[in-house]
């Protein structure tokens, strides 16, 4: 099987000290595309990253990214991807140019000018000493570092996070340009919903190191269509609201979604069952209250990441 | 290359404060050689400086530049120079947030350590060595002849013997965060143990006494290193570096 482009997580765990960071993650993304991670904070999303790119060793599993297996500090697999860490904290003694060429060092001959021309096409002011850059400044030109060398992988840790509007439409416009023209294979993560619909084929949600769901972009549009939300008065007790979520779970096609309290039952209806029936079995629960209203197909993509995440998502 | 421009500046710093010392030490022979009566005197009350001044007068210009040069020069501010030089060679990283940027480079972590520990121990030593270079023409100046050979024995002595305190704070670096803990927990040992060389009772439990006036005036006569010191010194640093292998490979960005 060609392995150009693909990375591929089996089994790949982690923890720190007593906490698991990340469960056993099994997923294959690419070859091609742009994937997006989306989680919370915490969720386990840079250690993910991180132990793909051999900068955290992993517990248990192993990884094989661009058909190169993770061994030992993963300088085989840096040398075939790049990486643009999350916390981006550079050099400030050094001018823009300095500390982007830096950043090139140890790739191949054309990765200096293109990612000189990418921060010039973000305008970034090279001749200037970083430690006078604004925090999003800084990142596009860890940016323009990992956009420069000719690869088939490329993992970024939110790139856009502290970027304005139009920089942000900017960085995912290129990334978008470099899968579809190249072929390459971007995972990134993000725990902004929107950017991921706006940018990615595929999203893998993780929630506590757990790979949560994994869906087509196109996908979470339709589930929130098919999502159904019930409101019982707030006051209900989880524990009745947890009894009647545990009887609509035996129904054919239905998910129940985490994140459900607070009165609010949150649903998701497969294509071809009747939530006529949910809403029976929720009516005909022996302790719950009558629900003061529901919903059905009308959850914003925002409402679907709360219902996925809980309140920890907002 | 930050941490480059940073070295050779101060590689550059410690070059000139040492050479600065020894022009002065060396143009002073004269007076010191018409004074040792007087200044024996003076240090009576600490017997270990009493000692070094019957050493000096023993051996006379060449036990005399070995303490000013080798034992106080060297010793004192090529300790501080190896502290600066090995502590922020991943704890200074480590607190500044830079470490993650350094490691997803395609460079092995080997490489990476390999690469930092190289950099500061010849950047520690060649102002050691460079300054040695200057005695003779020195000493000719005040119509003393002095040859190179024991002077770069004894630079080669305190590189070993300097090395071997970077390499200590090298490890530190690679398994500590915070980079001015270290330097003044390092630096208040090292000092602790320069003071207890002048105490005559405890003297001999300084480390220092591995790199003093009476070592030096040793590797001049023999025209050798002395085994019984270097190999233990060298044995002790390339502990340490592999010790601070270990510790970088497990280290988390």
């Amino acid at each position: 099987m060609n392995e150009a482009g693909v990375i591929r997580a089996e089994g790949l765990t982690r923890s720190f000290e007593n906490l698991c960071a990340v469960h056993p993650l099994w997923v294959t993304i690419g070859s091609g595309g742009v994937t997006g991670l989306l989680g919370p904070n915490g969720s386990g999303k840079s250690t993910f990253l991180r132990m793909l790119t051999g900068l955290v060793r992993p517990h248990g599993g192993q990884a094989l990214v661009d058909g190169v297996a993770l061994k030992g500090d993963g300088t085989d697999i840096r040398k075939r991807v790049t990486y643009m860490p999350g916390e981006v904290r550079p050099y400030g003694e050094l001018s823009g140019l300095e500390h982007l060429r830096w950043l090139v060092r140890g790739r191949t001959d054309e990765a200096w000018p293109r990612a000189h021309e990418i921060a010039s096409q973000l305008g970034l002011p090279l001749e200037r000493r970083v430690r006078g850059y604004s925090h999003g400044m800084k990142r596009q030109l860890f940016f323009a570092a990992a956009m420069g060398p000719r690869v088939r992988v490329r993992i970024f840790d939110e790139p856009t996070e502290g970027l304005d509007p139009t920089r942000r439409r900017e960085v995912l416009e290129l990334l978008l340009a470099e899968a579809r023209d190249q072929g390459t294979t971007i995972l990134l993560s993000s725990h902004h919903l929107g950017e991921v619909d706006r940018a990615c084929d595929r999203t893998l949600f993780l929630r506590r190191g757990k790979l949560l769901d994994e869906t087509a972009t196109g996908n979470i549009h339709r589930r929130a269509q098919r999502a159904l939300r019930v409101q019982f008065p707030p006051e209900t007790p989880n524990e009745h609201l947890e009894q009647a979520a545990s009887a609509v779970r035996d129904l054919e096609g239905i998910e129940v979604a985490e994140g459900s309290n607070h009165g609010r039952l949150t649903l998701f209806v497969e294509e071809g069952s009747d939530p006529k029936q949910v809403l029976a079995s929720l009516f005909t629960s022996p302790n719950l209250p009558e629900p003061t209203s529901f919903v059905y197909g009308e959850l914003s993509l925002h409402e679907l990441y709360r219902e996925l995440y809980g309140s920890e998502g907002v | 290359m930050g941490r480059w421009r940073y070295l050779v500046l101060y590689s550059l710093g410690e070059f000139i404060i040492l050479e600065l010392m020894l022009v002065a030490a060396i143009l002073y022979w004269p007076n010191f050689e018409a004074n040792v009566d007087n200044l024996r005197a003076l240090a009576a009350p600490i017997p270990a400086l009493s000692d070094l001044l019957d050493t000096i007068e023993d051996t006379g210009i060449l036990g005399y530049i070995a303490g000013q040069h080798f034992f106080k020069g060297c010793n004192t501010l090529g300790t501080a120079a190896a502290v600066l030089f090995a502590v922020g060679a991943v704890a200074g990283e480590v607190h500044r947030g830079t470490l993650e940027m350094l490691l997803s480079r395609p460079y092995s972590r080997l490489r990476i350590l390999t690469e930092r520990y190289v950099a500061g121990l010849v950047a520690l030593s060649i102002p050691i060595f460079v300054t040695s270079l200057t005695i003779p023409a020195l000493a000719e100046r005040i119509g003393e002849i002095e040859l190179l050979r024991p002077y770069l024995l004894g630079s080669l002595h305190q590189a070993i013997f300097l090395g071997a305190i970077y390499s200590l704070t090298f490890f530190l670096s690679c398994i500590g965060s915070n980079p001015t803990r270290i330097a003044i927990f390092v630096l208040f040992v090292t000092t602790l143990q320069f003071a207890i060389y002048m105490v005559k009772v405890v003297t001999h439990f300084s480390l220092y006494r591995l790199a003093d006036i009476e070592v030096f005036v040793r590797i001049a006569d023999r025209n050798a290193l002395d085994p019984r010191i270097y190999v233990p010194l060298l044995g002790a640093s390339v502990v340490l570096y592999g010790a601070s292998v270990l510790a970088f490979q497990r280290r988390l960005p």
